[in-house]
């Protein structure tokens, strides 16, 4: 049962994940855009320099869970990398269920009333000609605190699984020394 | 007691993170334990906990940030094109036999790069990327390369044009203007961005220096650590002598095109973030070093070191959000008020509070926090504000390198390979601290470093 | 009870410290504390210290502070019709914005506008007439401002589009690197006081006037109606009136300060400028355009332009006999 939740999540993280990440290509041409629109031509839009600042937080806000999967978020790890798999498994158990999993709900708690006023009033750009985008942009909060929710939940039942000495992978790779 | 929460957070944050969970979960679950109990005991104002979806949001659409992904995409390229291999390779053959050559190669790249932009995340990650690979396939020792490169990342600071520099530029300014009001000037002289700029490149261009020198003298006395290009090597890399050519001049006019593109007027710093991603891309394909696969393994490298750099952001805003709710920066207030011992004392005693909270709080934060509050007094009691802002600057840097908590170690961690240590890299930078420290009490010493070419191109 | 203490914070959209809009808000806590003889202490805040600077108004709305300073142009993405108590591109100057507010119905519709937020607007001061920006391209005609990249934000930049311009969105951190390196060509900050300080005439040669854009702009307090409302009315009463105060003295000291700047940004080698007439009057024109617009977006904004146009068309023509009259007449 937990591995099949976890693996469920796992997939949709790496689906999410790796799709987004093209975002990058595009966001980097339209940067360029901008420079050879405005000194080549000397022409420009906000609402093009809007569409890369969207792009860019697409990126972080979309992608977080699917670094978080690949344990790309960096760690103090002077102890932590002299720890037996178990022992690391009992900090990530610790940390998903007393630090990640409280901030995704007190985040999600408190940006929810923001998110929707803004929806409220569908929100535009502070700028004129900018995107009429804003509560878009604004419930990329919401994003986070989801895709980010549900990857701590795959992690948790990873980490449990580890400590129960029922992880497969990790069986695999290392189960002489788990025994 | 009530009023020294803060300390405790910022000791308890301390050891929560040695824990080893994601620093960026550590940061924002700690500030949120203390937040829950100061609710629950009424020692906290919880209605700053509000401002979190703003202060996300100012991350979100913080224009200069967007140099982060695009300044990462084009060292990813770099590295995975073996581009940037190929480049250092070629500079340390400059040195020839000379021990350390690769390591003045990367200390020379990465001030190119600290030029382009002032981002530390964007730098420093720059850097490891590039350069560290190469330097430990050399055989260079874990900590030389690592502490070099977390060092030179970080100098993009102060290398104009810096970001840093501008935000210390502008609360300067202002704090300047009220010292002077408040002296009962009303014409009040000023401090200009400008002026900062060129404050920084003397201090700037003499760290550059003392690295190259530090890292010459541990190639003399430890040969080992920095090995020379051996007698074959040398062979094998003349006789390719066209490919010599075509692997130092292209990414090396690359570097310098981003940064003549900001010079020149072509594209502002953020920007020029871009058009060295554009380049770097441009740069593999000619050379037919990208296939589809490795972009693919470009952008998901990418994506995540900028998520990596992202969340922290997110995690330090929540921490200084809560450090504030806990009147954090009456604290900070509070040790300035009776500041003893004249100018000096008073300047000592600001930069080790600067030194101490640039362990978990990031140059933003304390821009906005310290430096309004220290420096119209400071600037009352007659110091430069050019020099002020430099000294601030260069400590910043100093505290970012700090084991065992700094923004540039976290950086540079994210991205080394698993088979370097995280001690080793402690190790690497301590020589560099050192120097810097050294730097900052040059500086004290003879201010005119900093003060004197302003003062000459203002005339 | 009448020796409660009241602890406030106040948000703003500056740098702390910031010469003219900075200190504002400083004058404005000290005078409350002094008023209420300590019953009621605020608290002053930066930009980015608690909140970002554009970030202020939902910060007050939903609670996180009690009060704000800020201009009211900042929320044109929730409120368009906002801008008309900001700057609204050849509107009202400083002194006529203040009629219209006091006595002819604009603050009504300012407190109508901003009350389904749970906010309570008051006036608070303004810069006076700013200047036109700083350039490093010679202006001459329409013709010139084809093509030129600028950093102007709002219903200004939304003018210059017209006219073929290219208005510059730029984080405030590259403002000053992007015009030094010629990224782009000119920039529009406020007026003398404030880009002396910034230091704008190291990085660009003719200093343009006048500022058609920004002819009068005006700032706000914002202040959470719960918490305005847990006042007692003395406080209340006393908040009111140490806001006017403020507002007063802050026109009048960018009034002053203006003026000595202006002289050492002259003696500095910076070479004042006047827009060309004709050029004035057709920006005039995509101006009305804009603005006319502005005003179709929503019943509200209808009814604020109606208000704000007839107050404009009176006052001009007083002031045609009167103050303008005079002045020319003067001469110096
Ligand atoms: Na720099
Ligand atoms: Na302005």
């Amino acid at each position: 049962m937990l591995q099949q939740l976890c693996e469920t999540i796992d997939g949709f993280t790496e689906v999410v994940g790796r799709a987004t990440a093209w975002l990058l290509p595009v966001m980097m041409a339209l940067m360029f855009l901008v420079v050879v629109l405005r000194y080549l031509f000397n022409t420009g839009s906000i609402a093009l320099q809007e569409s890369v600042m969207y792009l860019h937080a697409i990126l972080f806000m979309t992608a977080s869970a699917f670094t978080l999967k690949h344990d790309g978020h960096v760690r103090v790890d002077i102890f932590y990398r002299t720890l037996s798999p178990r022992g690391r498994a009992v900090i990530n158990l610790l940390g998903t269920l007393f630090l990640l999993l409280p901030v995704c709900l007190f985040t999600g708690w408190f940006c929810f009333g923001y998110v929707a006023k803004s929806w409220a009033l569908m929100e535009a750009s502070p700028e004129s000609g900018g995107l009429p985008l804003v509560y878009l942009l604004k419930s990329l909060m919401l994003v986070l605190v989801v895709t980010m929710t549900l990857q701590g939940i795959a992690e948790l039942a990873r980490n449990l699984m580890i400590l129960v000495g029922r992880y497969p992978t990790l069986v695999a790779k290392e189960g002489a020394s788990l025994g | 007691m009530v009023e020294l929460i803060p300390l405790f957070m910022f000791g308890a944050v301390c050891l929560v993170l040695l824990f080893g969970y994601p620093v960026a979960y550590s940061l924002a679950g700690t500030a949120l334990l203390f937040a829950g109990i100061g609710i629950v005991t009424d020692t906290f104002a919880s209605a700053f906990l509000h401002a979190l979806p703003s202060r996300i949001y100012g991350i979100l659409t913080n224009q200069t940030l967007m140099a982060v992904p695009l300044f990462v995409l084009m060292g990813t390229l770099l590295e995975k094109s073996k581009v940037a291999e190929n480049l250092l390779n070629s500079m340390a053959l400059l040195f020839g036999r000379l021990r350390g050559g690769l390591g003045i190669s990367v200390t020379l790249v990465g001030m190119l790069l600290a030029a382009s932009t002032g981002i530390v995340g964007a730098t420093v990650v720059t850097m490891g990327l590039l350069s560290l690979p190469t330097m430990l396939k050399r055989g260079y020792s874990p900590s030389l390369a690592t502490g070099s490169i977390c060092a030179t990342g970080t100098l993009g600071q102060i290398i104009p044009p810096s970001i840093a520099l501008v935000l210390l530029g502008d609360v300067l300014s202002s704090a300047y203007q009220q010292a002077q009001i408040n002296m009962g000037l009303f014409s009040p002289e000023t401090v200009s961005v400008g002026d900062l700029f060129v404050g920084a490149l003397i201090p700037g261009l003499l760290l550059v220096l003392c690295y190259v020198v530090y890292i010459c003298l541990v190639a003399w006395l430890k040969p080992t650590s920095a090995p020379a290009l051996t007698a074959n090597d040398l062979e094998v890399e003349s006789e390719r002598r066209v490919s010599f050519i075509g692997s130092l001049v292209p990414p090396l006019l690359l570097i310098l095109a981003v940064l003549g593109s900001i010079l020149a007027g072509i594209a502002t710093p953020t920007e020029a973030a871009g058009v060295g991603a554009m380049g770097a891309l441009l740069l593999a394909l000619s050379q037919k070093q990208l296939s589809k696969e490795k972009l693919r393994e470009v952008v998901i490298s990418t994506t995540q070191i900028t998520c990596m750099v992202f969340l922290i952001l997110i995690g330090a805003a929540l921490f200084s959000l809560v450090f504030r709710g806990f009147g954090g920066d009456d604290l900070v207030h509070g040790v300035f008020e009776d500041m003893p011992g004249g100018v000096w004392g008073a300047t000592l005693i600001v930069m080790l509070v600067i030194f101490f909270l640039g362990f978990i709080l990031d140059f933003i934060e304390i821009t906005f926090v310290v430096v309004p509050i220290v420096a119209p007094v400071l600037l009352t009691l007659g110091l430069d504000p050019v020099w002020l802002g430099i000294m601030i600057a260069i400590n910043l840097q100093t505290s970012f390198l700090t084991p065992p908590f700094g923004f540039s170690l976290f950086y540079l961690r994210g991205v080394a390979p698993e088979s370097v240590k995280t001690v080793e890299i402690y190790k690497g930078v301590t020589p560099f601290i050192l120097i810097q420290l050294c730097m900052l009490f040059v500086l004290a010493l003879w201010p005119g470093l900093i003060t004197w070419l302003p003062g000459l191109l203002s005339r | 009870d009448s020796d409660q203490t009241y602890r406030w914070s106040l948000l703003t959209s500056w740098p702390k410290n910031f010469p003219g809009l900075g200190v504002a808000p400083e004058n404005f806590a000290k005078m409350v504390d002094d008023m209420s003889g300590g019953r009621l202490k605020i608290r002053v805040f930066g930009a980015g210290e608690v909140v970002p600077g554009f970030e202020v108004f939902d910060a007050i709305s939903n609670g996180t502070a009690e009060m704000g300073h800020s201009g009211s142009y900042y929320w044109k993405g929730k409120l368009p019709a906002a801008q008309f108590f900001a700057a609204i591109p050849f509107g009202m100057t400083a002194s006529e914005t203040n009629g219209w507010l006091q006595y002819g119905g604009g603050m009504a519709l300012w407190e109508e506008l901003y009350r389904p937020h749970g906010v309570v607007p008051l006036a608070a001061g303004s810069t006076g007439t700013q200047m036109g920006g700083w350039f490093n391209k010679e202006i001459n005609s329409i013709e010139d401002l084809e093509g030129l990249k600028m950093r102007i934000p709002g219903l200004g930049g939304e003018v210059l589009s017209r006219a073929g311009g290219v208005p510059v969105s730029l984080p405030g951190g590259e403002i000053f690197t992007a015009l030094q390196t010629g990224a782009i060509d000119a920039v529009e900050w406020v007026g003398p006081y404030n880009d002396r300080a910034f230091g704008l005439n190291t990085a660009a040669q003719y200093y343009y006037y006048p500022g058609w854009h920004e002819p009068g702009s005006m700032f706000e307090f914002i202040v959470n109606e719960e918490a305005f409302q847990t006042l007692p009315e003395d406080l209340q009463a006393i908040v009111r009136q140490a806001a006017k105060t403020a507002s007063y003295d802050m026109l009048v000291e960018y009034d002053a300060r203006n003026i000595e700047a202006l002289n050492q940004l002259q003696e500095s080698g910076v070479e004042l400028r006047r827009f060309p007439e004709d050029l004035l009057q057709k920006l005039q024109g995509y101006a009305d355009e804009v603005v006319q617009e502005l005003a179709e977006q929503d019943p509200m904004a209808t009814r604020i332009y109606e208000s704000y146009r007839a107050y404009q068309q009176g006052a001009a023509a007083y002031n045609h006999v009167a103050e303008q009259a005079y002045i020319e007449t003067r001469g110096q």
